[in-house]
């Protein structure tokens, strides 16, 4: 084994890039080693914003391969004395070998002289310095650039690449850069090049030049560092991975300070005051309880900051943000919300769809419907005028300066208004939850707006035609829809889905291009597509999730009870033998068009029974189904089983007269009907199948 | 200017404010036509910046629709110029080793005249000082050799040498403040620009520069054709500074000019390659 190391130096790259790039340099490397027939031992990324970083240990050579020619027969190679004949010697002198050297092969066609020869493996340095160029070309990033004269592609300038092979330089170029045996330190503190023998070298050499490699380190310390300057203010930190995650990337050597900004200051709340410091310099706000302090934490690229010059400077430029913020803040609160609502009508929503003036009309039909639908009478009106006024912030300055404040400033500012809570509250609420992981609204009025608003702009997008596909999805329509789902999952709201998308559809009036059925359609496949999403992440059996979507989202929540039903009865010794029934009546009847039923045409015990067990079943599971009581009507249906069996039994369902055939067929039409209600039963995939798809796979 | 002297010694050739409203050094003839071309260029030069819409009636601290750039181009973009960068931060008697010097990934982009480029703000303890930017594409032309693209914002830099937390207190030279110099023209601007400027005759006059700017175009005077598409953009945002651009209108417009420059960018590279 021997020691490898890549170091690509690079001009500052974005923590994404960081990340992409060392996860493919790692599986590049790893396939160019495999592919090649050299083992290796270990091999490990680590990475900065300035640096690429691969080491490991791997076998110092290719593999060798045994080879076998063939020569002549036996018996012409060696005369009777056993001397080699003229074809031996002929033979062994074309491989530069002597006749001793050739040895008798046996093969299926008789014995023959020949010679075994091994293919010595390359040197694996030769095989990196040859695979290496184009790996490092081949990387790929978010966005690309070139620069210079330099015909390459990568997320930033390369400045320089690091490249040993068991301690030694390994020379090659890539366009016009030479791989070296040196690398520097801090850009700042320790720039100078220096050279390097060995990883462990390396390691030692970046930490006496003033970066950490390890980006768990680097994190850690910022951590420790954080904790141990809060911990003399009993404060805590605003949490903010993301901030943290970007910044443990964008250092190479995490020094925390912290800093203090004027008290008058916290009058501002402490969204605003933690939305300034994190966008414009990527500090961190601190609160105790809950509520800010006059304080902030940085994490400067930095050994220390003795006299103090970098919480200073950094103290300055916040206090001339906060100034910004508070200028904004005091400025929009001279107009009242409902005075400023009057601009909504000049600000676009989206082109085809209208203003914002026209989204908050409808946004109030669609939630005052739903509260009526969700028996909520109490807080119509308050949902109601959260509806009118939730996007009237887009016109303020500071949404206009912090985007990601909008619907927070606006029930900020509708409190301070004296608005009543429920409706600040819920402006506030509205965009939650913005990302698949985020909170989801916590007021009942928020959650409805929450849904009205994201439901209003799918019904819009689809209704002019705008596909969502895997790589467009203007207006992020895949995370409203996942919003809508788990809104209603986790509240439990039972409406009919096809209503709403109706009624909010109705409220575009006749701007939508698309009929009406073709985007009600769209949607119940789109909800879908989310719904399987959530399922398969909450862990259900992918077949189950498929029966339960199958019998459609009127309501959405229907199906999440239908799941659910399902997984507990799948253990029930009656659920394969059922799903068994269930397929065969749909085979049965696939395809045919719907025939009348007429009980007056039985004429045989099994069908008269079958039709009586069923009519008392359905009579009694169907009220089960709408109380949302799937486990208990599956378990009712299951009864259907005993008399089902007896007629398949005795009864021939394609019998010679037609009118008695098609009768038979209309019976069974009825009972898959009732069956899909509660589970499209034929997606369900059990044991037996299961085996018979894998042999045949 | 210690900046000036600077990239002088670093072999750039000192140019001077070019004589037209921008809203960036960029859009200068001396930046936009020299990137197009495969010759090498370099050129640092002061540019009066106006952005009608970041006035503030001189009453903001950070903020106003007037700022001064110092625009630096090299092309191709050498190896060790974010070195050469640093230590003209250095060479202002800024000592790094006590700062907080960061590259922020910040990729720049402008719509009107079709161009776009990877790079970052480089933020000295917390303060944003320069745009540091490789071009990509100019006049929707795809560039090569590469150019780089330093722009110092210079109140900021002076800012933070001064150590003010106010543009207006900066010490512009011996003893004439910024506020002496700028803060009435700050006022009159913010107030012209919001307020006053007539939205009619600004529409007319960005229609009137469109037509002559087609016109040059077709007869192949390509300079004099590119500053009217610096009027076009100029009058336009002070139609937006006036509130009186809608988005679709902006998409419009900002599309209108462009095809223009894109226009202007094609033929120009027509003519290097024929000469």
């Amino acid at each position: 084994m021997m020691e490898f190391l890549l170091e690509i130096n690079t001009e500052e790259m974005p923590a994404s890039h960081v990340k992409a790039g060392l996860a493919q340099l790692k599986e590049k490397i790893e396939k160019e080693l495999r592919s090649n027939s050299i083992s290796a031992l270990s091999i490990e990324t680590q990475g900065t914003c300035r640096r690429l970083v691969v080491f490991g240990d791997f076998a110092s050579r290719q593999e060798d391969k045994e080879e076998v020619v063939i020569g002549p027969p036996k018996a012409a190679a060696y005369a009777a004395d056993g001397s080699p004949t003229q074809a031996a010697i002929g033979f062994a002198r074309s491989h530069n070998t002597e006749v001793g050297r050739l040895e008798v092969i046996t093969t299926p066609r008789g014995e023959y002289v020949g010679l075994k020869k091994t293919a010595k493996g390359r040197v694996t340095g030769e095989v990196l310095a040859v695979g290496l160029p184009a790996v490092i070309a081949s990387l790929s990033f978010p966005k690309m650039m070139r620069w210079g004269e330099v015909n390459l592609r990568f997320s930033r300038p390369i400045k320089r690449i690091l490249c040993l092979w068991g301690g030694k330089l390994l020379p090659f170029t890539i366009e016009g850069i030479k791989s070296a045996g040196q690398t520097s330190g801090h850009k700042l503190h320790s720039p100078r090049a220096f050279k390097v023998a060995s990883v462990s070298e390396y390691l030692g050499g970046l930490k006496e030049n003033w970066v950490v490699l390890p980006a768990d380190e680097r994190k850690s310390s910022i951590r420790k560092q954080i904790e141990k300057r809060l911990r003399p203010l009993q404060a805590q930190l605003y949490p903010d991975d993301e901030l943290l995650e970007k910044l443990t990337y964008d250092v190479e050597y995490p020094h925390v300070f912290l800093g203090e900004f004027p008290h008058d200051y916290l009058r501002l709340p402490l969204e605003v005051l933690s939305v300034a410091m994190r966008e414009g310099q990527k500090l961190f706000s601190v609160i105790r309880e809950g509520r800010q302090t006059p304080f902030f934490l940085g994490v400067a690229d930095a050994l220390r900051d003795r006299k103090s010059l970098i919480r200073k400077g950094n103290e300055r430029v916040l206090k001339a943000r906060l100034e910004d913020a508070r200028f904004f803040w005091e400025q929009d609160l001279k107009i009242a919300l409902t005075k400023r609502a009057e601009g909504l009508k000049k600000v676009v929503f989206q082109e085809k769809l209208g203003n914002y003036e026209a989204k908050s009309a409808r946004l109030k039909q669609i939630v005052g419907y739903l509260c009526d639908r969700l028996d909520e009478k109490t807080l119509k009106k308050d949902a109601v005028q959260a509806a009118e006024l939730c996007k009237v912030d887009l016109l303020t300055e500071m949404v206009r300066e912090f985007p990601s404040l909008q619907g927070k400033v606006g029930g900020l500012y509708a409190r301070e208004e004296g608005f009543p809570a429920t409706v600040s509250q819920a402006i506030y609420e509205h965009y939650q939850p913005g990302g698949l992981e985020d909170p989801l609204p916590s007021s009942d009025a928020g959650a409805l707006l929450s849904l009205a608003d994201r439901v209003d702009s799918i019904v819009g997008v689809v209704g002019i035609g705008i596909q969502v596909t895997g790589s467009s999805d203007p207006l992020g329509l895949r995370r409203q829809a996942h919003g809508v789902c788990r809104i209603v999952l986790d509240r439990k709201l039972v409406f009919s889905l096809d209503q709403l998308l109706e009624k909010a559809i109705s409220a575009y009036g006749d701007i939508l291009e698309k009929p009406k059925e073709e985007i009600i359609e769209y949607c119940r496949v789109f909800f879908g597509q989310r719904l399987r999403f959530i399922y398969d992440g909450l862990g259900y059996r992918y077949d189950l999730v498929e029966a339960s979507l199958a019998s459609g989202l009127d309501p959405i929540y229907s199906s999440y009870l239908r799941l659910k039903a399902l997984a507990s009865l799948q253990k029930s010794p009656y659920f394969e033998p059922f799903i068994l029934m269930a397929k065969r009546v749909n085979n049965i009847i696939r395809g045919l068009p719907p025939y009348a039923l007429n009980p007056d045409l039985f004429s045989e015990k099994e069908e008269r029974e079958l039709w009586s067990s069923f009519s008392i079943i359905r009579d009694n599971a169907l009220p089960l189904m709408a109380a949302g009581e799937f486990a208990s009507a599956q378990s009712m249906i299951f009864k259907l089983q005993a008399p089902l069996n007896a007629f398949f039994d005795k009864i021939l369902v394609m019998a010679e007269d037609k009118r008695v055939r098609q009768n038979r067929l209309a019976q069974l039409q009825a009972i898959s009907q009732l069956l899909l209600k509660t589970a499209d039963f034929s997606r369900v995939v059990i044991e037996g199948e299961k085996k018979e798809k894998e042999r045949s796979s | 200017m210690s900046l000036q002297q600077y990239w002088a010694d670093q072999g750039c050739y000192l140019a001077q404010p070019y004589d037209l409203e921008v809203g960036a050094g960029t859009m200068t003839p001396d930046t936009f036509f020299r990137v197009l071309d495969r010759r090498s260029w370099r050129v640092g030069y002061v540019q009066p910046s106006r952005r009608p819409n970041d006035g503030r009636f001189g009453e903001n601290p950070h903020r106003v629709q007037k700022h001064h750039q110092y625009q630096v181009i090299i092309k191709p973009s050498p190896s060790d110029i974010q070195k050469i960068y640093i230590d003209s931060l250095v060479n202002l008697g800024i000592n790094l080793s006590e700062h907080d010097l960061r590259f922020d990934e910040d990729d720049w982009e402008s719509p009107t005249i079709g161009a776009w480029g990877v790079g970052w703000q480089v933020v000295l303890d917390g303060l944003e000082i320069t745009q540091f930017t490789y071009f990509q594409q100019a006049g929707g032309v795809e560039l090569f050799p590469i150019p780089v693209e330093i722009t110092y914002g210079l109140e900021r830099l002076e800012m933070f040498i001064e150590k003010k937390d106010n543009i207006f207190d900066l010490d512009w030279s011996g003893d004439v403040s910024y506020r002496d110099l700028r803060l009435r023209e700050e006022k009159e601007f913010s107030e012209y620009n919001f307020n006053v400027a007539d939205i009619d005759r600004l529409r007319e006059s960005l229609a009137l520069a469109e037509a002559e700017a087609s016109m040059l175009i077709a007869r192949d005077l390509l300079l004099p054709a590119y500053d009217l598409c610096l009027k076009c953009s100029h009058l336009f945002n002070l139609l937006d500074a006036r509130g009186a651009i809608s988005v679709t209108e902006r998409v419009k417009t900002i599309g209108d000019i462009r095809a223009l420059v894109v226009r202007i960018a094609q033929k120009y590279c027509a003519g290097q390659t024929g000469a």
